[in-house]
């Protein structure tokens, strides 16, 4: 037998990154959503004209501007992992700072939105495409309020020197969950926005 | 315990800002193609193309799933897969889809 094959392989021992609890929580999300993309596409399926014409009353403006917030906050905050992963705590403060800020974006472009519908006669009862619309978005919209709260928390724990270059996990825990929650707004984007 | 010694994480900004760059650029590319080519018939295969590289975009140097524990490498591909898919099949497929799925 070749000298190799006796030497046994390394065990892989790829990580779990920020920690196991958060990755039991993003799971969860995950699975949440694929029930309620279900919920959609049976919904498209069944009544695919109402789901052509319905992209074509929303505003798109809003879609988008919600869509580059998200992407950006995850940006920034990937950006404040990769600085304190090199002992940068105060750069990665700062990035953590703007991470928030565009994050708070979020709320205020879903309210501008929600009143632009309403004012033009969009609401939960005006069809089966807004229907499952405000139910994937509003569900949206309660997680990453929960995301926006932890940013807050983890800046908080930041700012008392909570993070260092060797112990970041929960810093890597919160930009985790979020990351998550920006892959789920790009999926719902594609189904509301782009799809007419 | 998980070992996180022998990963290779990255702290350089360059790779996140190319993917933050695709982001927004296949945003707005998508857009153009939900009103370029409104009512062609491949229109949602482009559409699905580019669902799943802005997901995986973000796994891919956002997360770093790569890098991750397979479990996470797993869900995080299934998850990111699932959505194009369906939006396949439930544009050449729906009226199947819809009789199957019909209490």
């Amino acid at each position: 037998m070749p000298a190799h094959e006796l030497i046994p392989e390394a065990p892989v021992t790829r990580r779990f990154p920020g920690n196991k609890g958060i990755w039991v929580g993003i799971t969860c999300e995950l699975i949440e959503f694929l029930v309620l993309f279900i919920v959609y596409f049976v919904s498209r399926a069944h009544f695919p004209d109402a789901f052509e014409a319905g992209a074509e009353r929303l505003s798109r403006v809003s879609g988008t501007v919600i869509t580059l917030l998200m992407v950006t906050s995850s940006f920034f905050i990937a950006c404040s992992v990769a600085a304190i992963r090199t002992g940068q705590r105060r750069r990665s403060i700062y990035w953590l700072v703007a991470g928030l800020v565009v994050s708070l974006g979020y709320p205020v472009a879903k309210i501008m939105e929600i009143n632009w519908n309403l004012a033009h006669g969009i609401n939960g009862e005006s069809g089966i495409f807004f229907t499952v619309y405000y139910y994937l978005t509003f569900n949206h919209f309660v997680h990453a309020t929960w995301g926006i709260l932890g940013i807050l928390w983890v800046l908080a724990r930041h700012l008392v020197g909570g993070y260092t270059a060797e112990d970041h996990s929960g810093l890597e825990a919160l930009a985790s969950y979020w990351h998550a929650t920006d892959i789920i707004w790009l999926i719902i984007f594609s189904f509301f926005y782009v799809l007419a | 315990m998980i070992d996180s010694t022998n990963t290779a994480q990255s702290s350089a900004l360059a790779p996140l800002t190319y993917a933050w760059l695709g982001l927004v650029l296949l945003t707005l590319f998508g857009l153009g193609v939900g009103q370029w080519f409104r009512g062609v018939g491949w229109q949602p295969l482009l559409v699905a193309a580019i669902v799943w590289v802005k997901s995986w975009l973000v796994c891919r140097y956002f997360i770093e799933s790569h890098l991750a524990h397979p479990f996470i490498t797993k869900v995080m591909r299934a998850f990111i897969l699932f959505a194009p898919i369906a939006l396949i099949l439930t544009a050449f497929f729906g009226s199947q889809f819809a009789r199957w799925a019909t209490l």
